[in-house]
């Protein structure tokens, strides 16, 4: 039962971070489908300096080590998207696409291409991390409590903040609102733009590497990170682009995933003898129904996913 | 009055070109302190374009600009802003899920530490609001509100914002009689306190009423500029066009035939609200006649045609199309039983832009024996020969003819070859909404004339309009809608736009037999 | 006057659409290429000029004709399932639907596929046709939640290629060998469903693997040009994609052309992995946990091909061709997915096609302007002249 809650929490940290990062980009006008992307190259940071920082390293230094090279690569990854899809007026759906594929094609190659130049043998995508994967858990009792637990729960109440108590938040929104209405009152649509995409690739570099470390202590970077960015929209769109809502609908999917890890662990469910898949199913469908649900009437940005042209107005 | 000499702005020489036209050629407008100048030309005629150069959106190939006798650039809204220059545009640009307070401080936040303080802000508003009348709910939002709130927002942006040059750019086409009187009063006392006002428009009455002076552009040029004691619309309405107008549609007395569209206690579901945008409402319109839906914009007649065309599903009445109940009948059903439409927005509904115009003028066509296989293949013979046909009939031009895209025709075109194709339908009814918004007056003449043929041929017209001097030149019979109910019929001959404004305002109403 | 014609001329044919998406996507593939091999430097220098060639090279590495052909062979057996998903995706988005969901589609095909040919031991057309069903359901479902509950598509898309792959696995487990996770061979229990071949296995030395599926393939996407440009259907589906508002004005049933192509689309994925794996080229491994990239390597083959039934039987066939290639890099030095991380970059690149022929065009329409306003002053001082 206490696994349950702990992956619950693992993953509904991970949806957490991911959905707020798409809400942020949503809000200033661009919609995030790169989520996916930009959450393997984060966990792609991550995972390598988990590799190489030494396990005698201070508990703390690791986690804010690998938080810093997990943002510094999902904000460098989200940049593609910010100049396709701001500057230069790309198809949004295309380019976040074309970043789901080059990130697990780029993360592959360098994982591979790192582990050839240490074994020419060794031609797996796997990254191990045994070692310093302790530093990112403490144990309570029979509960492994997560540092990154922390850092969604503060990234949520941040977002909350941000968005609704400064400045930032309410020129943020208005771009994805109105942005001819934010440029006539002299805000640089451009800027906040781009100032929205980053903090997604920021959160979403972190939700990438919180995922993979959930559990297991290796990561094979071929499977990427199995449609999660895509699930984060999900939960974005049930939370109603709002910070609260996101945090209660993650929780709800975190659950669903967590069970898919630990159903075996429970005599009656193991009992029914329904295969693995479905339970790895269970997310997905969970949230096809959901947004059968609640697309129908939702309050996106309105001018979310048109490029702004400061010439039509 | 000012000193003479004073000028608050000057623009001065002013040429703005855009590929393939000069949208301003040499123009010179001087507006003084305290002042109300008003800016008069039909669409088209650059005051817009005037207005951006002013506002920072767009820069001039030459000419300069001059705040209090000293030159300045404006290179972005941020610079006109510094200048105290404010605008409230055409198209109001308030993000419609804030609040009217967050609309208003959006841009210059007051904050500590970064965060809102917009208890001080709250607080400016609120002198703002007594000292000058504007009566608005800070904490209500825009999308929540009336349009005449919504525009007393906007003025209020500027009035945060210390502006001391104020533009209002054709403020009063979204406005009810009565909000425009409240919009004069609030501009006169706005000079009062000394601000200095531009006022973009192309009504002559509103000019008369509330100006002091007035410059006239015409295709571009700068015509003059005349003291409005000294002037009489006459006047200001030749510099406008360059000829006298005979604004009046000439037609002939016609009696009515038989019923061809009935209509009986339609109600229509709001999309922007839980209220019904149309109520109830019961009319009639017969063959050979023109019917005119009057109101402000946004009171139900958007809803009302979408409920008549099938774009919307009704919620209960009836709707019959020469004796036929086509309440539940499909877009196609109706359009193939002799309904034509109009539709108000041309570029959304009326047109697929990025398709050529031979392929637009059979959008309601296209599956006809004539121009498709039984197969199921297009006879693009046949279409290009059609079209050719309606280009020559309705002088519809376009760079390349038949083949030409959509998207590159001007907007008069545009709107022409939507007529085409659906008066040559020959249909029993033709229900134009707004046909003849945004045109020059060549093309509304144009228009106008097909309109008053298809009732001459015995067809039956249902006008939608937002223009009371359309509303009273053309139509036989005048139906006024208010918050999405019939709430007069009138006659033309009979009534003035005096008493149709009231009931427009919802000031009055009468019971409707249909 | 001579002079300026030579201009005009290539103004002429610069600013032909057919010629325009030539160009980007040449433009494209040059720019894939180039990141591609900057990559190879930064992984091994010494090598990365021979590996870049290999790419490219694919099956003209064997020195020997019958050996080249046998493997362009097995190229384009690979290329036809990426066509028919290239052209799943690019019939989608002409009414305006990003059919991401081509990869589940394709999965459901090959499950269908599959477990008709290995349990019910049905023959080969019955096959096809139970991909082509399969594949068009998982579309029709995309279809609904979009027309009906207004889910985006792409999201949705998405779901149901996992919960497709979790399906498939589910569904095939029974058919598999007993020894690995993957389905059994056709030829061993169920030759009636290999695709017939027709003798084409001959021009490509004997390589089996070359059925009807290749030419059918080509067949279906000059078909789909045909429907796009000439029909009824076409010009309804066109004009939903542009302008759904007016589409619904003219009296289209938008929300039930929505749900046709959108079967239509799953219909070509789902026949897709039913030519793949009929072929017997492949068998599908049951405990998969990653959806195959067929899909999505056809978004970029689509974008590529310049959203035209004919460009994309090329681009399809080149994305396949650098994929191939990839396999015979040297796997202790280059990792082989080089070549899907140039067909990314490739794809990113396709994004920018607008705004590469929206400057080309206004750029055009520069010189064409000055062009006409000098022949105006020109003639001008003539007229000028004559009055002097």
């Amino acid at each position: 039962m206490i696994l349950l809650l702990q992956y619950t929490l693992l993953f509904a940290s991970v949806l957490i971070l991911v959905a707020l990062g798409g809400c942020f980009s949503e809000h200033s006008g661009v919609i995030n489908l790169g989520l996916e992307g930009i959450m393997v190259m984060g966990a792609l940071g991550g995972a390598l300096t988990l590799k190489y920082i030494s396990p005698s390293t201070p508990a703390l230094l690791i986690v804010l080590a690998v938080l810093a090279a997990s943002i510094l690569c999902g904000v460098l990854y989200s940049t593609l998207l910010a100049v396709a899809c701001i500057n230069l007026k790309a198809d949004q759906t295309l380019v976040g696409t074309a970043l789901n594929m080059l990130a697990a094609a780029a993360a592959t190659v360098i994982v591979k291409s790192i582990n050839i130049a240490e074994n020419p043998d060794n031609v797996s995508s796997n990254v191990q991390y045994v070692q310093t994967k302790k530093a990112l858990v403490v144990n309570m009792g029979s509960f492994q409590f997560n540092w990154f637990m922390l850092v969604a729960l503060i990234a949520l109440i941040a977002a909350y903040v941000v968005l609704y108590k400064t400045k930032f938040g309410l020129r943020l929104m208005a771009c994805g609102e109105h942005p001819q209405a934010a440029d006539s009152v002299g805000i640089n649509v451009y800027a906040m733009r781009w100032a929205g995409v980053l903090i997604s690739g920021m959160l979403a570099g972190v939700g990438g590497i919180v995922y993979i470390t959930a559990g297991v202590s290796e990561w094979k970077f071929e499977v990427g990170v199995a449609g999660f960015g895509f699930l984060a929209l999900a939960v974005m769109i049930f939370g109603q682009w709002k910070p609260i809502n996101i945090g209660l609908a993650a929780l709800l999917f975190g659950f669903f995933r967590a069970l898919s890890n630990v159903y075996s662990g429970f005599d009656f469910l193991a009992a029914l003898n329904i295969p693995g898949s479905v339970y790895n199913m269970m997310p997905y469908i969970i949230s096809l129904v959901v947004l059968a649900f609640t697309s129908a009437n939702s309050r996106a940005p309105k001018a979310e996913g048109i490029p702004y042209d400061k010439g039509s107005r | 009055m000012a000193d003479n000499n004073n000028y608050a702005i000057e623009m001065l020489n002013i040429t703005k070109r855009f590929p393939g036209i000069i949208a301003n050629d040499n123009v010179t407008i001087q507006l003084k302190k305290g002042e109300i100048h008003a800016l008069l030309g039909e669409n088209g005629a650059g005051k817009s374009t005037l207005m951006s150069v002013l506002f920072g959106l767009y820069q001039a190939e030459e000419g300069i600009i001059k705040k209090d006798g000293k030159e300045v650039k404006i290179n972005n809204p941020n610079d006109a802003n510094d200048l105290g220059i404010g605008m409230v545009h055409q198209h109001f640009k308030l993000v419609q899920c804030f609040t009217v307070l967050d609309n208003i401080i959006l841009g210059v936040e007051t904050t500590k530490y970064g965060f809102l303080q917009k208890d001080v802000a709250r607080k400016k508003v609120m002198e703002l609001s007594d000292k000058y009348g504007l009566k608005v709910d800070p904490d209500a939002k825009i999308e929540d509100i009336t349009v005449g709130m919504q525009q007393r927002t906007e003025i209020l942006k500027m009035l945060y914002r210390d502006n001391e040059i104020l533009i209002f750019d054709e403020p009063t086409a979204v406005l009810t009689p009565a909000e425009i009187d409240e919009l004069m009063e609030i501009m006169r006392n706005l000079a009062k306190e000394g601000k200095s006002i531009l006022f973009i428009s192309h009504k002559l009455a509103e000019i008369m009423a509330v100006a002091d002076r007035c410059s006239v552009l015409r295709r571009g040029k700068y015509i003059g500029t005349v003291n409005i004691a000294d002037t009489n619309q006459d006047e200001l309405s030749r510099m406008m066009v360059g000829r006298d107008v005979q604004l009046v549609a000439t037609k002939e007395d016609k009696e009515p035939g038989e019923v061809i569209l009935h209509v009986e206690n339609m109600t229509v579901p709001s999309k922007l609200h839980h209220n019904n945008a149309v109520k109830n409402v019961s009319f009639d319109v017969r063959a050979g006649e023109i019917v005119c839906i009057a109101g402000i914009d946004g009171n139900g007649q958007t809803e009302l045609v979408y409920g008549l065309s099938g774009l919307e599903n009704c919620s209960s009445g009836k709707i019959t199309l020469s004796g036929k109940d086509i309440t539940h009948a499909s877009i196609r059903e109706r359009s193939t039983n002799g309904m034509s439409h109009i539709p108000e927005d041309r570029h959304k509904h009326g047109l697929v832009m990025d398709y050529s115009l031979a392929y637009n003028l059979v959008l309601q066509r296209y599956f006809e024996p004539q121009f498709s296989t039984k197969a199921g293949f297009l006879k693009k013979k046949e279409i290009n020969d059609y079209a050719n046909k309606l280009i020559d009939q309705y002088d519809i031009r376009s760079g390349q003819g038949a083949p030409t895209i959509a998207r590159s025709m001007s907007g008069g075109n545009q709107q022409k070859a939507i007529i085409a194709r659906e008066i040559d339908k020959n249909p029993d009814l033709l229900i134009a909404v707004q046909p003849t918004r945004g045109l020059d007056v060549g093309a509304i003449e144009y228009i106008h004339k097909q309109l008053i043929a298809q009732r001459d041929a015995g067809h039956a017209v249902l006008l939608v309009s937002l223009e009371l001097e359309e509303v009273m030149s053309i139509s036989d019979r005048i139906l006024v809608m208010y918050e999405g109910e019939l709430v007069g019929e009138f006659d033309p001959k009979t009534t003035t736009p005096e008493e149709l404004g009231l009931y427009m305002a919802g000031a009055k109403r009468k019971e409707i037999g249909a | 006057m001579a002079k300026s014609n030579k201009p005009s001329v290539s103004r002429a044919i610069l600013s032909k659409p057919a010629v325009q998406s030539t160009l980007a996507a040449l433009l494209c593939i040059v720019i894939g290429l180039l990141v591609g091999y900057i990559a190879l430097l930064l992984i091994n220098p010494a090598g990365a000029t021979n590996a870049i060639i290999t790419i490219l090279k694919n099956y003209f590495t064997y020195p020997s004709k019958q050996a080249a052909m046998k493997y362009l062979g097995n190229t384009l057996v690979k290329a036809a399932p990426l066509l028919m998903c290239a052209l799943s995706i690019q019939f989608c988005y002409q009414a305006g639907l990003f059919n991401i969901g081509a990869a589940g589609q394709y999965v459901a095909g090959a499950g269908a596929a599959l477990f008709c040919a290995l349990q019910l031991k049905l023959p080969w057309p019955v096959c096809l046709i139970a991909a082509l069903l399969a594949g068009g359901i998982f579309g029709i479902i995309v279809g609904v939640l979009k027309s009906y509950l207004n889910v985006n598509e792409v999201i949705s898309g998405i779901m149901l290629n996992w919960i497709g792959l979790y399906s498939v696995n589910m569904l095939l487990s029974g058919v598999k060998e007993t020894a690995s996770p993957y389905t059994v061979q056709i030829a061993n229990v169920n030759s009636g469903a290999l695709l017939p071949s027709l003798g084409m296995e001959k021009f490509f030395t004997n390589n089996k693997y070359v059925t009807i599926a290749i030419p059918l393939s080509v067949i279906i996407a000059i078909l789909l040009k045909i429907i796009l440009s000439k029909t009824v259907f076409g010009y309804e589906i066109k004009a939903t994609g542009i302008a759904k508002d007016a589409a619904k004005y003219s009296g289209m049933k938008e929300k039930k052309n929505l749900i046709i192509t959108l079967f239509i689309g799953g219909g070509l994925a789902g026949l897709g992995a039913a030519f793949l794996f009929l072929s017997g080229y492949e068998q599908w491994s049951v405990t998969q946990s990653s959806v195959p990239g067929m899909g999505f390597n056809g978004i970029a083959a689509t974008f590529l091909g310049g959203l035209d039934p004919i460009g994309t039987i090329f681009a399809s066939y080149f994305i396949q061709h650098i994929t191939s290639g990839g396999s015979y890099l040297d796997k202790n030095i280059y990792p082989s997915q080089i070549s899907d991380f140039i067909s990314a970059i490739i794809i990113y690149l396709c994004g920018f096609v607008l705004f590469f022929k929206l400057h080309l065009n206004s750029y055009l329409r520069r010189t064409k302007e000055t062009a006409k306003e000098k022949t105006i002053s020109s003639a001008n001082n003539q007229e000028g002249g004559k009055k002097e």
